[in-house]
C-alpha cells in the first residue's frame, strides 16, 4: 500500500518533471525579457469638453501617436475623447490639433481612429470599457479585447481633484472606481500587467486606492496641488498641452521600438521645476523591478520574435538525430553546423517536425529543376523540329 | 523580313524600346484594364518564385499561367528587370512582323507601300502597346496568334499548328481559332471578299491536321503536366475561363455579371456565356468560306467582346487587323461612330476604375457602364466588320438601288 503509493507519487513526479520540462522552454521564450505579456493595448481618455480645454484633448492625442507610433495598432486602442477639438469652428487650424505654438506636429493627422466622441464619453462607459460588460451591439473596435497576457496602458487626463476626475462637466468617477474596476479586471483575468497614468489636478490621489496586483500607476501631482498647463499658443487662443504630459511625450519622442528604456529612466526624467507640480509613481502592486520594466512594455507594442535557421540549411542527415533530440527539449542543435541557433530557444524540435512533413508537392528541388528544363526542352524541341521541316 | 532601305520597322521597335525603358510601366503593372488574373506579370512572377522555392504554385489562386510559362520563364528566359521588357518588346515586334507578313501574303506582293502603316498601328496602337508595357503575358497570346495565322497563310501547316496549339495552352477560349485557322491552311489567304465562291478545297484535308493538331496540344499538354507532377494545373488556368473564379476587374463583360449572380445560377450561366462563344464559329467560317482569313479576324473580334478574362490587347489585335483589310473601309456603314465610342470609353476606363478603386467616390456601377461602353464600341466594330465583308460581295450600286436583308 505504501509502496503503491509512494509509487503513484514517483510517477507523478516524473511526469510533472517532464511537464514543466516541456513548460520550461515556452516560458523561457516569454520570460526572456522579464516581461510576460503577448500583447499591448491602450486606454487613452480625455474627460473634458468645450473648447478652452483644448489641451486635455491635445494631451489625449499626443498619447494616442505615441502608442501608435511605438506600435501599437489602432484596433488596440481605445481612445475617447469627449470633445472634438480638430472641427470646432472655434478652430483657426481646421482638422488640425497642435501641441505646441510651433505647430510642427498635427496630431489630429489624416490616420486616426477616435472609438468614443462627444457624449459617449461617460463614466458609465468607460468603467463597461474596462470591465467588459458592454451591450452586446457595442462593436468590436468599442471593446477592450484584452486576455490575461495583455499589458494595458491607460492614460486618463482632464479637470479632476482629490480622488475624483471630472467626466465632461457633468459627472465625476472616483478613484474607488477605478479600483474596483481594475480589480473586476484582474478577477476576470483582463490584464497581465496595468499602467496608470493621470495628468489632472492632484492627479496621485486617483491612483491611491489601487488594491489589485500588477498595477503600476502614475501622476502628475500631489494632493491639493494643481497640475499646470505647458504653453499657450496665441493664434489658437488656448493653452495647448499640460505641462506634465508634455515632459512625458518629450521624453517619449527619443523612445523608438526597439529602445531598452527602463520605466525606472523615464521617472527619474521628472523634474518638478519644470512641471511646475510632484509627479508621484506608485510601484508597490508592480512586481517586477523598475529598472527591468521596458518602457515598450506598455507604450509600445513590441513583439517577440525568435529567428530560426532555414530549415533547407540544416543537413538531412541529422533527422535521426533530430526526433531523438525531440523529446528532450533540453539539448542544444548541434547538428546544425552552418548557421547559428540565435536565441535561447532550441529550434531542432521545429526543425525535426518540419523534416517529417510531408514532402513537397512539386517534389525535391532537383527533380523539380529536371522536370523544368525537361518541359521547356521539349517545347523548344518541337519548335525546333517544326522550323527545320519544309 | 524588309529591305535593307526600310527604316520604319527597326525605328519603331527602338521606340518601343525606349517606351518600356522608361519609369511609366511601373504604375501600369497592376493596372486592372491592361492584365487580368489570367496574364499579370506580377502573378506570374510569384508563381515562379513559389514553384522554385517547392510551393505548388497552383495551390493558391493566385497563379493562373500557363505551366509551360513557369518552366520557360524559370529556366530558358529569366524575368528580371531588364529582360523583361525586351522579351515584351520583342513579341511585340514578333507579331508586327507577322501582321505584315500576313498582309503581304494576301496581297500577293513582297513589299507594298502599306507595309510600314501596318506596322505602326500594330506597334503604336495604345491597345496592344500599354498591356505591353505593363508586361500582360496578352502580348505573348498576341504573338502566337498571329503566328499561327501567318503561317497558315503561308502554308506552313506545322508551324501553324504548334502556334495555335501553343496559344489554346496559354488560352483556352483561343479554341474559337481552331476551325479558321485549319481552313485557312487548306485555302489560300488572298482576299476574295468580293467573290464568295464556296470554299474550293476539300474538307477531307482538314482531317490529317485535326490530327496533328491533337497530337501537339496532347505533347504540349504532357509537357504542362511534366512541369507540375499533377493535373491541379488544369481546373486553375484552362478552368478559370471556364468557372471564372477570379472577379477580378477587367473591361470585359462577364465579371459584373457573375458578381451579382446567385450561386443557384452560377452553372447555368457559365455554360451559357462559354457556349455562346462557340456558337459563333460555324455560321462565320460557313459564310466566309471564301475567305477564311477574314472569318479568323471576325472570331477574334468575337473574342475581343465576350472573352471571359479579357485585356485591352485583344480589342486592341482585332482593331489593329482591320488595317490588313482596306477593301472594305468604303463599306464600313458607321467608323466614325465606332471610333468615337471607343475613343469615350477608353477614356472612361482609366478614370472610373480610378473613381472606385483610388478615390472611392464611385462606386462599381462606374466601371461596369464603361466596360458596357467598351463593349459596345468593339460590338459595333465587329458587326460593321461583318456587315461590310459581306456588303462588299455585292459591289457598286446602281442607280435607284439599295441594299436590303431578307
Amino acid at each position: 500500500m505504501i509502496v503503491l503509493s509512494r509509487l503513484i507519487f514517483l510517477v507523478l513526479v516524473c511526469v510533472a518533471c517532464l511537464v514543466k520540462a516541456q513548460y520550461e522552454p515556452v516560458t523561457d521564450f516569454f520570460g526572456r525579457q522579464g516581461s510576460s505579456h503577448t500583447n499591448n493595448w491602450a486606454v487613452l481618455v480625455c474627460s473634458s469638453r468645450y473648447w478652452f480645454n483644448y489641451r486635455h484633448m491635445a494631451n489625449a492625442l499626443g498619447m494616442y501617436r505615441t502608442v501608435k507610433r511605438l506600435g501599437i495598432p489602432d484596433s488596440n486602442i481605445i481612445l475617447m475623447l469627449a470633445d472634438d477639438a480638430a472641427c470646432n469652428p472655434r478652430n483657426k487650424f481646421p482638422g488640425c490639433v497642435y501641441s505646441s505654438s510651433a505647430k510642427t506636429l498635427d496630431l489630429y493627422g489624416d490616420n486616426i481612429e477616435v472609438d468614443y466622441r462627444g457624449y459617449e464619453v461617460t463614466v458609465e462607459n468607460f468603467l463597461r470599457v474596462l470591465t467588459g460588460r458592454v451591450e452586446p451591439s457595442v462593436p468590436r473596435s468599442k471593446r477592450l479585447l484584452t486576455d490575461d497576457r495583455s499589458n494595458i496602458f491607460i492614460y486618463m487626463t482632464g479637470h479632476g481633484g482629490n480622488e475624483f476626475l471630472k467626466f465632461q462637466d457633468s459627472e465625476e468617477i472616483s478613484a474607488f472606481d477605478i479600483a474596483d474596476a481594475v480589480a473586476q479586471m484582474w478577477e476576470k483575468k483582463r490584464y497581465n500587467e496595468l499602467f496608470f497614468m493621470i495628468d489632472t489636478c492632484q492627479a496621485n490621489t486617483m491612483y491611491s486606492k489601487f488594491y489589485s496586483p500588477n498595477v503600476l500607476a502614475t501622476g502628475s501631482s500631489v494632493i491639493h496641488e494643481n497640475s499646470y498647463s505647458h504653453e499657450n499658443d496665441r493664434d489658437i487662443g488656448v493653452a495647448v498641452i499640460d505641462s506634465y504630459t508634455h515632459y512625458v511625450l518629450e521624453y517619449m519622442e527619443g523612445i523608438n521600438k526597439t529602445s531598452q528604456a527602463t520605466m525606472q529612466d523615464l521617472f527619474d526624467t521628472y523634474d518638478p521645476d519644470k512641471i511646475n507640480s510632484h509627479p508621484g509613481v506608485r510601484s508597490d502592486l508592480f512586481p517586477r523591478s523598475l529598472r527591468h520594466t521596458l518602457v515598450t512594455d506598455f507604450f509600445g507594442g513590441v513583439a517577440q520574435a525568435e529567428v530560426l535557421p532555414s530549415v533547407y540549411a540544416a543537413p538531412f542527415s541529422n533527422i535521426s538525430g533530430a526526433t531523438a533530440a525531440e523529446a528532450d527539449p533540453e539539448v542544444e542543435g548541434e547538428g546544425i553546423t552552418e548557421l547559428e541557433a540565435v536565441g535561447v530557444l532550441d529550434s531542432q524540435p521545429f526543425i525535426a517536425a518540419l523534416a517529417r512533413a510531408p514532402e513537397s508537392a512539386l517534389g525535391a528541388p532537383l527533380a523539380r529543376n529536371t522536370r523544368t528544363w525537361a518541359t521547356s526542352g521539349i517545347v523548344l524541341l518541337l519548335v525546333g523540329w517544326i522550323a527545320s521541316r519544309k | 523580313m524588309d529591305s535593307d532601305t526600310d527604316y520604319a520597322f527597326p525605328a519603331l521597335v527602338a521606340a518601343r524600346l525606349l517606351l518600356a525603358s522608361a519609369p511609366l510601366p511601373d504604375a501600369l503593372k497592376y493596372d486592372q484594364q491592361l492584365s487580368s488574373p489570367l496574364t499579370s506579370y506580377s502573378r506570374l512572377r510569384e508563381g515562379i518564385y513559389l514553384f522554385q522555392h517547392g510551393v505548388d504554385p497552383y495551390s493558391g489562386g493566385a497563379f493562373r499561367h500557363s505551366p509551360l510559362l513557369l518552366s520557360l520563364f524559370s529556366t530558358v528566359l529569366p524575368l528580371t528587370p531588364y529582360t523583361s521588357p525586351l522579351l515584351w518588346t520583342a513579341a511585340d515586334a514578333v507579331a508586327a512582323w507577322a501582321l505584315v507578313r500576313i498582309w503581304r501574303l494576301r496581297t500577293g506582293a513582297k513589299k507594298t507601300s502599306r507595309d510600314r502603316q501596318i506596322a505602326a498601328l500594330y506597334l503604336l496602337n495604345p491597345y496592344i502597346f500599354l498591356p505591353s508595357l505593363a508586361l500582360s503575358t496578352s502580348s505573348i497570346e498576341n504573338m502566337l496568334c498571329l503566328l499561327a495565322l501567318m503561317f497558315a497563310c503561308r502554308g506552313r501547316t506545322s508551324a501553324s499548328l504548334l502556334s495555335l496549339a501553343t496559344l489554346l495552352q496559354l488560352s483556352l477560349p483561343s479554341i474559337l481559332l481552331l476551325a479558321p485557322v485549319l481552313l485557312l491552311n487548306i485555302t489560300r489567304p488572298v482576299s476574295r471578299l468580293a467573290l464568295p465562291q464556296p470554299m474550293d478545297a476539300p474538307l477531307k484535308r482538314v482531317i490529317p491536321l485535326i490530327v496533328e493538331f491533337l497530337g501537339y496540344s496532347a505533347l504540349l499538354t504532357f509537357a504542362s503536366t511534366l512541369v507540375c507532377g499533377n493535373w491541379s494545373w488544369v481546373e486553375k488556368t484552362w478552368g478559370a475561363s471556364l468557372t471564372l473564379p477570379d472577379l477580378t476587374p477587367n473591361p470585359g463583360l462577364w465579371w459584373y455579371f457573375f458578381t451579382e449572380m446567385f450561386d443557384h445560377f452560377r452553372p447555368f450561366f457559365l455554360m451559357v456565356f462559354s457556349v455562346h462563344l462557340l456558337i459563333y464559329v460555324a455560321p462565320l467560317c460557313i459564310k466566309f468560306q471564301h475567305d477564311m482569313l477574314y472569318a479568323a479576324f471576325l472570331l477574334i473580334g468575337v473574342l475581343a467582346v465576350f472573352k471571359p478574362y479579357p485585356t485591352l490587347s485583344d480589342p486592341g489585335l482585332f482593331l489593329s487587323m482591320f488595317s490588313i483589310f482596306p477593301e472594305i473601309y468604303p463599306y464600313l456603314r458607321h467608323p466614325i461612330v465606332t471610333a468615337l465610342i471607343h475613343l469615350h470609353a477608353s477614356l472612361l476606363l482609366p478614370l472610373f476604375n480610378s473613381l472606385w478603386l483610388r478615390q472611392g467616390t464611385g462606386n462599381a456601377n462606374f466601371f461596369y457602364a464603361s466596360t458596357l461602353v467598351f463593349g459596345m464600341g468593339n460590338g459595333a466594330a465587329l458587326l460593321d466588320a461583318i456587315w461590310a465583308g459581306l456588303r462588299i460581295a455585292i459591289g457598286e450600286l446602281k442607280e435607284g438601288y439599295e441594299v436590303a436583308q431578307e
